[in-house]
């Protein structure tokens, strides 16, 4: 079945067996409202976001250099293989959804957003986004709009900055390894 | 003994050198397990304890009530160091008590997430003294495999810890060597941490 | 039996009409202000400090006499960073971080991630590991439901099925051991199979435990199912319709004790699954006795997979043959200049992963567990996110305790069975 009917449909992709359908930003209540009431999609398994900030600058790996040289001592260094195919914007928020019936279906919801776009809350689709729009906004600053109740959720209450961003560092300490440190 | 200015004993007032009584190599040496009871009791007569004192010892060594605060997989161990293969009721540890204000040990047992740090170090304020901490686990003693912005990098860093137990989990039997190597230490005198060490800053 | 299908209660926007779900937040039950008004409201909190709250969950309740009126889940006190860290990492060394996010299920959590990394590289698993790890995984859903049996009992005060089901649970952990070497945390799934052969004296004890293992689950039902106290604490208490599971995304034993006939094992079966005879035990009440229900039959369920998996457990190979990401065989390392170069490799760079994002759920013990991977190509993950049945669980607190009483609080609390490693990740 083809899901090009869905409101802000931009394109579908078939891979390992899932598929994935991209909608605009500004229809995805649209969208989800019709995947729920009309292809029967009544279960929101997870809103799991991304942040796509420095994909595929790692350049090529193997014996080719890339411009600036290679820092063969840095493990994970030596790059890829292909240049992984360029993403339109920086963040995916991928909406995870099931058909609960007798002959079960997945699907990626997916739609794409910059630093500051804002993205429609799905709460009154499904009630069970309310934690997951919390941790993508907590976790990567994605703007949810008119979520009821959007504070922080895994981290404290005041902290600044959000932690899965590519942007924002690993943290933790330094650790002695030899006595030679 | 001589005292610091504030009254806080220093681990050198009570004649020891350091409190890890195993590492102790007198004449470069180190020392067999086996002598782990005769170096107590050489510390015994060192420390100058009085008989009362050692009654008094003992038996706080002998009833550390621990307190419930498992918080991550180190607590499942935890768990079975209760259950019956390992009872850790025959070490006195009877029961596991809620309130802290019962509590004599704080097993830190798990991972603390900064936003745990606060409730940690209240829970430890709240416990009467004397009493003792023992960082089990990895992620307890030194923030273990989650060196991140959102572990703190060991628990020492908000409460004087007594005793380390490495692990991830540690085996029930590591526990219990820990509480053991705790009650010695209790025994031959060994003040809990906080009245020899400051919290790590 | 029939799934559940979803009426018109859904169609168009007010999902909260003739549901429990409180609106318009619903994850938190807010106090109706006419209760307030009288005056007598109080808060408390049940703080992450508790021995009930099975970890470092925080419930902020208050309390009208003893009726809850209003909750609020604060979760978040373990928090540590899971999927930042094991973007950091090469695939092998994340593999370790997985089993320690439910840490009571760990192999589940294992097998989640080493399945979408397997999706994504397009191996094929050998059959005797396919096996294995169902063995696995059925023994680690055992030891799931022992530990929630054993303290979601102990909090209502039938303090004896602790240390019952605490040595069943000792001697699950005691076929970890001889199997992978580690009672918990076993690190024994590896992309492409299993890390090692299995030993040879596993299937005997094996089969010892497995023997043994349903008499037991029969003493924990005697014990429990004629106690007028437990009963009383739980018939009727935590009530969820199927509805409202379903809207709440909810799955596992909360989904299947509302009636909805609902297993991803049999619906979506990954591993040997659907090769092997089972059931699943699906109940209709949706209160905190079926949830229990619920989970007992399953443990039942759970010493038949494994009885069958030993039956026919096929032989062969333990790992793929890929080269490009299994490490090669340690003689070979002797004579092979190519295997040591493979060894090398895969040691310090790591496995590449082709681009792609999959999403691949299973049934752990409390429900769906979902991973997101999405591969750069390179050897380390890009994002690694998961989905975590507990997390939804506790999403659906304000729900099942419009109306309860304090002191069922625990019982609801235990009935949800949350790891708050994974809810907090």
């Amino acid at each position: 079945m083809t899901y090009d009917g869905l409101p802000g449909f931009l394109e579908e992709r078939h891979a390992y067996g899932e598929t994935t359908v991209v909608v605009e930003r500004e229809s995805l209540v649209d969208a989800a409202l019709t995947c729920r009431d009309e292809l029967g999609f009544n279960v929101l398994a997870d809103i799991a976001a991304a942040d796509y900030l420095g994909w595929g600058s790692k350049g090529v790996a193997g014996y080719w250099g890339t411009a600036g040289g290679r820092d063969i001592n840095a493990p994970g260094s030596w790059g890829l293989q292909r240049t992984p195919a360029s993403k339109p914007k920086r963040f995916s928020v991928s909406y995870h959804l099931l058909a609960l019936r007798d002959e079960p279906s997945r699907i990626r919801l997916q739609i794409w957003c910059d630093e500051g776009e804002p993205v429609e809350s799905v709460i009154s689709v499904w009630p069970t986004a309310d934690w997951h729009e919390r941790e993508a906004w907590e976790m990567l600053g994605i703007r949810i709009e008119s979520h009821p109740n959007l504070v922080r959720l895994l981290t404290e209450d005041d902290w600044e900055g959000h932690p899965l961003r590519k942007d924002y560092p690993l943290g933790g300490e330094p650790v002695r390894f030899s006595d030679a440190e | 003994m001589a005292v610091e200015g504030n009254g806080r004993k220093r681990l050198a007032d009570y004649g020891l050198n350091s409190e890890r009584l195993l590492m102790r190599r007198p004449g470069g040496v180190r020392p067999d397990p086996s002598k782990f009871e005769d170096e107590l009791g050489d510390l015994e007569q060192k420390l100058m304890l009085t008989t009362l004192e050692k009654a008094v010892a003992w038996a706080q060594a002998n009833s550390i009530w621990p307190d419930t605060f498992g918080l991550a997989c180190c607590a499942m161990e935890m768990i079975a160091v209760v259950g019956s293969r390992y009872d850790i009721a025959r070490f006195g540890a009877e029961v596991f008590r809620s309130s802290p204000r019962q509590a004599d040990l704080l097993i830190v047992s798990g991972r603390v997430a900064h936003k745990m740090a606060a409730p940690l170090r209240q829970i430890y304020d709240q416990m009467v003294e004397p009493k003792w901490v023992m960082a089990m686990g990895a992620c307890a003693s030194s923030g273990g495999m989650f060196n991140n912005y959102a572990v703190l990098q060991g628990v020492d860093k908000v409460v004087p810890v007594d005793i380390y137990v490495p692990g991830c989990p540690p085996r029930p039997e590591a526990v219990l060597e820990g509480i053991v190597r705790l009650q010695e230490a209790v025994k031959a005198g060994v003040p809990p941490a906080y009245e020899t060490r400051r919290v790590a800053s | 039996m029939a799934v559940a299908t979803r009426d018109s209660v859904f169609a168009g926007p007010s999902v909260y009409e003739r549901s429990r779900i409180p609106s318009p937040v619903p994850t938190m039950l807010q106090v109706d202000p006419a209760i307030r008004e009288q005056g007598d409201v109080m808060q408390v909190n049940f703080g992450p400090n508790h021995p009930s709250t099975h970890g470092v969950l925080r419930l902020v309740i208050d309390l009208n006499g003893e009726r809850i009126v209003g909750l609020n889940a604060v979760v978040g006190y373990l928090h540590t960073g899971f999927e930042k860290n094991m973007e950091a990492k090469t695939y092998w060394k994340a593999i370790t971080y997985a089993p320690r996010i439910d840490y009571v299920s760990f192999q589940n959590n294992e097998l989640v991630f080493v399945l979408a990394i397997e999706k994504l590289l397009g191996i094929d698993v050998p059959a005797k590991a396919t096996w294995m790890r169902t063995l696995l995984c059925e023994l680690n859903r055992l030891h799931s439901h022992l530990i929630w049996l054993g303290t979601g009992a102990l909090e209502l005060g039938a303090i004896s099925m602790l240390w019952y089901c605490f040595r069943e649970r000792e001697a699950i952990l005691d076929l970890f051991e001889l199997v992978a070497g580690f009672r918990m945390h076993t690190r024994y799934f590896q992309t492409g199979g299993l890390a090692e052969d299995v030993p040879v004296g596993f299937w005997d004890e094996c089969r010892k435990f497995a023997d043994v293992m349903p008499a037991r689950i029969d003493d924990y039902e005697a014990i429990l199912d004629n106690q007028a106290i437990f009963l009383e604490r739980t018939k009727g208490i935590g009530l969820l319709s199927a509805d409202d599971a379903l809207a709440l995304g909810q799955s596992g034993p909360v989904l299947r004790a509302s009636g909805v006939n609902w297993d991803l094992r049999k619906r979506e079966p990954y591993l040997a699954y659907d090769e092997l005879d089972w059931n699943v035990p699906v109940y209709t009440a949706g209160d905190v006795y079926d949830r229990y229900k619920v989970r007992l039959n399953e443990m039942r369920e759970s010493v038949r997979i494994v009885q069958q998996c030993l039956d026919g457990m096929p032989q062969g190979p333990w790992i793929a043959d890929d080269r490009k990401v299994v490490l090669p065989p340690r003689h070979e390392l002797h004579t092979s200049m190519e295997s040591l170069i493979h060894h090398f490799k895969l040691v310090t760079e790591g496995y590449r992963v082709p681009e792609g994002e999959v999403y691949v759920p299973i049934e752990s013990p409390r429900g769906e567990l979902g991973c997101y991977l999405v591969a750069d190509g390179g050897p380390r993950p890009w994002r690694v996110k998961f989905r975590a049945p507990s997390y939804v669980a506790l999403e659906a607190t304000a729900t099942v305790m419009t109306g309860a009483l304090v002191a069922d609080l625990i019982a609801i609390v235990g009935s949800l069975d949350n790891v708050m490693g994974e809810v907090d990740r």
